[in-house]
């Protein structure tokens, strides 16, 4: 089959590879009708995230139809259509039966990286590094999928792909963001970043009854977006915006009641503090830039939630920990737990609530993938998601 | 012989070493201890505190064990020739099927690494074979204690490898599922400990792994594994970094005796 291979920073190749096979009895191999990037996979392509390896077959969004199972896969049969969460999970431990299933213990066969990195080890992703299990992810023709009775979700109305390929990520994390931020009726949220998670992640707080939702982006194309769906808009590139005053003229001056970081590690910034992360990371003393999750935590209101879904990976300078007590603020974050929101939110879009294809700007053959990662990196030709059809010629 | 005498003979000075002898000490003069290392902890506990409506009776010493009266204890620490590793897992299943699946020796090599086959020998003896590459060791180990439910140790008595541990299954407070703890001591110099190892394993990584493929496979009939899966070439760097995330290490097939007969849990 064809794949998307890393082959090191800022470099992803085709390569025809074999096929993938059943190798547990409660795995499935699905042949892969749609799949994505993901912005989370431009932290691989920039090499941010350790353990990613030469040769390792990227994506962690994609869906499509049941080839085969294992002898102790009960629920899905060749043949069904199958949307698949990027976390993997057992669905037997202690965490998957507290319903965190992206702390599932028992689904990373490297554990003892992540253990040496974080403590403990997470759930295994697909695509995403070694360290999360080194599973070969779905930017393919085919994929195997462990676990196959706890992931994957059946769909079983004729909804179009591109409908429902969401919520192999994207859309539960924007809605576990917006869940996250615990937001009350008639709330104010504030969202960095308007990419993909971001336009879930506003799209969900007002289904959570936000009154106001502000999103922070410096892309026209993205801030066009979210203002079609209802948000307000704040260009931090314009010269004259400061985000923290905008954001207390935007409150009556005491803050978002919630806010919302779809940035994560690799945040742009045109303050002193954005010059001085790419300074440290470019020297190694640094991994990440936090410059959004400082704004974050500076700009909540008091006894305000700050929600992470944006992903950090190592150790963050000068996050001003003093602002955050002082307010006493919640904050809360993590792989998305996508087994509990996948069947709530397949019947939102069942119903019509929401259309989750108002993001996609490309649609591809996989050969021109390698290529749309510059694009994605680079935003360019107005890129808002990717969208892959991996048997496209 | 037993364990806690086994060790406690062997080490000296150590923080470690002055729980073991106390532990030595109350083997000899209770029988309560010496039945089932239990130790009152009324007699130390005071009633200052009334209210904890959901606290735990405290943990049973025994030589795996993490508390003893009251106070942790470290895992010991390695000294020229010996080698320990003390690791434990929470495990979703109750003490007596975690016993027995632990106690099926035949059934070792569908979850420790490397080892294809376990005979056994006598009441409480047996033979194992464990494949590295293109290198077997052979040794003979020997049951010193099995509690039903509760405990199992055990001592190579010849062969390639010595090595001895313990294992033990107690009720996780409040009852969510099973807290393992495993001890398990080499005799490797820590040179060889830290480099050459056994298999191309470190030996205290492998118990490590080992209790995690135990408990995945309790918990969910199979072990996770990603070995067999495609990818694109590797290179020379990417190949050599796969051995040292340890993936060229055989992950155990993960078959239980249950799912091999055709009645596993899904």
């Amino acid at each position: 089959m064809k794949a998307l291979c890393w082959m090191g920073k800022g470099k992803v190749e085709v390569h025809t590879v074999p096929d993938p096979q059943i190798l547990n009895a409660h795995d499935a191999v699905i042949r892969v009708t749609r799949t994505a990037i993901c912005g989370s996979d431009l932290h691989l392509f920039d090499g941010f995230i350790p353990t990613m390896e030469q040769g390792d077959i990227l994506g962690h969004e994609f869906m499509g139809i049941v080839e085969d199972v294992g002898k102790e896969v009960t629920n899905l049969r060749k043949g069904d259509r199958v949307v698949v969460p990027f976390t993997i999970a057992c669905g037997n431990c202690e965490f998957c039966k507290k319903k965190l299933w992206s702390a599932c213990d028992n689904t990373n066969p490297n554990a003892h990286l992540m253990e040496t990195a974080y403590g403990y080890s997470g759930s295994g992703l697909f695509g995403y590094s070694h360290m999360m299990g080194g599973y070969a992810g779905g930017q393919s023709q085919y994929v195997r999928v462990p676990f196959a009775n706890v992931g994957p979700l059946k769909i079983e109305s004729d909804l179009p792909d591109e409908k429902v390929l969401f919520l192999s990520d994207i859309f539960p994390t924007g809605y576990m963001a917006a869940e996250n931020a615990q937001i009350q009726e008639n709330d104010i949220v504030a969202v960095w970043g308007c990419g993909p998670v971001g336009q879930f992640a506003i799209a969900s707080a007002f289904m959570l009854r936000a009154a106001r939702v502000i999103a922070i982006d410096r892309l026209p194309e993205r801030l066009e977006m979210a203002r079609s769906i209802g948000a307000i808009t704040v260009d931090y590139s314009e010269d004259d915006v400061n985000v923290l005053t905008a954001l207390k003229d935007l409150t009556g001056g005491i803050g978002p009641d919630s806010c919302i970081d779809a940035v994560g590690l690799e945040a742009h910034s045109n303050e002193l503090q954005g010059i001085y992360d790419v300074v440290k990371t470019a020297l190694m003393l640094e991994q990440d830039r936090p410059s959004v999750l400082r704004q974050a935590i500076q700009a909540v209101r008091k006894g305000g939630t700050v929600s992470i879904p944006g992903v950090y990976g190592g150790l963050l300078d000068k996050v001003p920990f003093g602002a955050a007590f002082g307010k006493g603020i919640t904050m809360k974050m993590g792989q998305t737990n996508m087994h509990n929101y996948m069947k709530p939110l397949l019947e939102r879009i069942e119903k019509r609530q929401i259309d989750p294809s108002y993001i996609i700007s490309h649609r591809i053959g996989l050969d021109q993938a390698p290529d749309m990662y510059k694009v994605w990196r680079d935003k360019k030709e107005r890129v808002t998601k990717i969208v892959i059809d991996p048997w496209l010629a | 012989m037993d364990v806690v005498e086994y060790r406690a003979g062997k080490r000296e000075g150590t923080r470690h070493e002055k729980m073991a002898s106390r532990r030595l000490l109350a083997h000899k003069t209770s029988l309560c201890v010496k039945r089932n290392y239990l130790i009152f902890w009324g007699e130390i506990m005071t009633d200052a505190l009334k209210e904890k409506p959901n606290a735990e009776p405290l943990p049973r010493a025994t030589s795996a064990g993490v508390v003893v009266e009251g106070r942790y204890i470290p895992p010991p620490e390695d000294r020229e020739g010996r080698s320990w590793v003390r690791t434990t897992a929470h495990v979703q299943a109750d003490p007596q099927t975690l016993y027995q699946l632990w106690s099926d020796l035949e059934n070792v090599p569908q979850w420790q690494e490397q080892i294809v086959k376990v005979e056994r020998t006598g009441d409480r003896t047996s033979r194992w074979t464990m494949q590295a590459g293109d290198k077997t060791f052979k040794w003979n180990s020997e049951i010193l204690a099995a509690e039903p439910g509760r405990r199992i140790a055990w001592k190579t008595i010849d062969g390639d490898l010595q090595q001895a541990g313990e294992v033990v299954f107690e009720p996780a407070p409040g009852n969510r599922g099973t807290l393992v703890t495993l001890l398990q001591e080499f005799e490797i110099g820590k040179w060889k400990s830290a480099t050459a190892t056994i298999g191309n394993r470190n030996p205290k990584q492998g118990v490590t792994e080992n209790l995690r493929h135990f408990k995945a496979l309790a918990e969910t009939g199979e072990i996770p594994r990603v070995q067999g899966q495609p990818h694109g070439p590797r290179g020379i760097v990417a190949g050599a970094k796969e051995a040292m995330y340890g993936e060229r290490i055989p992950t155990p097939p993960g078959q239980s005796r249950a799912a091999q007969t055709g009645s596993g849990k899904s």
